[in-house]
């Protein structure tokens, strides 16, 4: 079971392969927790014959800090910080995920100004978030950190947008039970309209980089392929989802914070593989700076904060609420008893669950396929694990 | 919008498969625990529910009995549903596995087991998935208080504490005079696995 054993077998099962020198012997290689493609501490223990994967296992819970149980402990507000920890590359999407579970559970009335606001800041979070995913996704492809520094690039300038508006840039904790804590800083919007103008430019020039790049079609093309039945089946969501053809956005199926009065297009893929992924999370990028537009065009007046109780004990009850994140159907079940904490408080985290296909995408293809497979579903292990 | 599906079109729905399988209370859909697999299989592969993507999966300890709790959702129809089933053995609670019906269903199952402790029957690879095997008791039950044995909470003593700066009991809690909890403000409350004593 631990480690140590596990790596004293791996090893045996190597030399026992190059010493026999036949070949035949499946070796089993632990991508992790410590490794550069499983972006955290995530372990992969894949069974090889030769190049080829026979089985793939993961073990998780490196990062388990058991926040479902914490939160159990601390009122409905206090527990907005934790939920920036569970997808700390997507606070945001988290923070209004939870905020309208409580919000459902409460009846709380959002103002159209923290509608507005909220849906501003959950597609710069999209944005970054993608940008992250795609960079490091061409990584473990082999384009060793030049693509992912010039979309980083962009994601910094979301980052900024964040520090500027509520003072962090990864842990925002920046909506609140009602709205937004803060109206936005005077600075902002001249910011986000000079990254609004340059951006389509950018996008532009990643896209003349990579889509015709050779050695990227070779690494994604036709790899990692899911079915749209399976993908289905397996609870997968959000881009993965949307690679196999289906066009499955909770934005537009069950719209929230008024996603409904904004024009934008559901990007899908044709083939299910690793590079349609990609694709979609770059057309997504595209579909969230055109809902940027119109969100700042759009711009009401008036209060950011509903009145809330600060310590607010809602009826027993229960809610589910759920948003689009970066990487699927993020949702958050909340039980109440009428006292002042959670009396049950549930993440459903859409990087766990798309890992559940993990296994069936990765046999029969190499194990440097099973990297950049891994690396398409992309995963945030704080999430995984919370 | 996500319609929320009627629980009583789906109990019929269940019970013309398997007669006695589902039930409504309050607008909730309950199902039989023994038939929970083949009736969340109906629901999926009916025409009418449509319910093939399992949307969430978990459990709530109601101190009594355990609730798991699923989300079925129909992606052509957008309509949700909620079922719930109990479990009412705490000593040995066990369940059906959907993982027959869903293949998502795995890795949420997994995770029910290792939190909550409830075995899901015939899945194929139920094991531990956070926590290490051999971890004592399942966390997000309700009667989960602290780590038992020898484990102490709280950090480990600096070493220029003297002996009596020590905590007095292992695995107590001192409770501070100034704690809100803390009915007598002179003296500290110390909370020990035996009982509350006065020091």
């Amino acid at each position: 079971m631990t480690t140590a054993d596990d790596t004293r077998l791996a090893m045996q099962g190597t030399i026992e392969a190059l010493t026999t020198g036949d070949g035949s012997e499946p070796v089993v290689v632990n991508l992790g927790p410590q490794h550069p493609s499983t972006h955290g501490v995530f372990r992969l223990k894949v069974t090889l014959d030769g190049e080829i994967v026979q089985d793939a296992e993961m073990r998780i819970g490196y990062l388990h800090r058991s926040m479902e149980k914490l939160a159990e402990e601390r009122t409905y507000t206090q527990n907005i910080p934790f939920t920036d920890r569970i997808d700390y590359l997507a606070a945001m999407s988290n923070n209004l995920a939870y905020c309208l579970a409580a919000e459902e559970l409460l009846g709380v009335e959002v103002p159209p100004r923290a509608n507005a606001i909220r849906v501003m800041f959950a597609e710069l979070q999209r944005v970054a978030s993608h940008a992250m995913a795609n960079g490091t996704f061409i990584n473990d492809c082999g384009a060793w950190h030049t693509p992912l520094f010039h979309m980083f690039r962009d994601r910094e300038r979301v980052l900024d947008m964040f520090e500027m508006t509520c003072g962090a840039r990864l842990t925002t904790n920046y909506m609140r039970i009602g709205g937004v804590a803060f109206d936005l800083p005077d600075e902002l919007l001249p910011t986000l309209e000079q990254f609004l103008a340059d951006m389509p430019e950018n996008i532009a020039n990643y896209e003349a980089l990579l889509l015709e790049n050779e050695i990227l079609h070779a690494r994604a093309r036709g790899i990692g392929v899911i079915s749209p039945e399976m993908a289905i089946n397996s609870s997968l969501s959000g881009p993965v989802l949307r690679a196999t053809g289906v066009p499955w956005d909770l934005r537009k199926a069950n719209p929230y914070c008024g996603y409904e009065d904004y024009e934008f297009d559901v990007p899908v893929g044709e083939q299910g593989d690793c590079f349609d992924r990609f694709l979609v999370r770059m057309a997504e990028v595209k579909e969230s700076l055109r809902i940027l537009r119109q969100v700042v065009d759009n711009l009401p007046d008036g209060p950011w904060l509903a009145d809330v109780p600060l310590h607010a004990r809602p009826e027993p009850g229960e809610s589910y609420a759920r948003v689009e994140s970066p990487r699927g159907e993020l949702g958050f079940y909340l039980v109440s008893d009428g006292g002042p904490a959670p009396y049950r408080f549930h993440c459903r985290p859409p990087s766990l669950i798309n890992l559940s296909a993990l296994k069936e995408m990765s046999i029969g293809g190499t194990l440097a396929d099973a990297i950049v497979t891994l690396g398409s579903i992309d995963i945030v292990v704080g999430e995984i694990d919370r | 919008m996500t319609s929320q599906y009627d629980a009583t079109a789906a109990m019929e729905i269940v019970n013309a498969d398997a007669p006695g399988a589902a039930c409504v209370e309050d607008g909730v859909l309950y199902l039989e625990p023994s038939e929970v697999a083949g009736a969340v299989q109906t629901l999926r592969d009916s025409e009418e529910s449509d319910l093939v993507f399992l949307s969430n999966l978990t459990a709530v300890d109601r101190e009594l009995h355990f609730e798991v709790v699923y989300h079925l959702q129909s992606l052509d129809r957008n309509h949700l549903l909620q079922v719930k089933a109990r479990v009412t053995d705490r000593e040995d609670p066990a369940l059906p596995s959907l993982t027959g019906v869903y293949h998502g269903a795995h890795l949420q199952e997994r995770e029910v087991y290792d939190l909550f402790g409830i075995r899901f029957e015939g899945h194929p690879d139920l094991r531990r998935m956070f926590l290490w095997d051999g971890f004592p008791g399942y966390p997000l039950r309700k009667d989960f208080l602290q780590m038992p044995g020898q484990v102490r909470a709280g950090l480990p003593g600096f070493p220029h504490e003297s002996e009596e700066n020590a905590w007095p009991v292992p695995g107590s809690v001192p409770q501070r005079p100034q704690h809100p909890n803390d009915p007598q403000p002179e003296g500290d409350l110390v909370v020990s696995e035996e009982g509350e004593e006065s020091s």
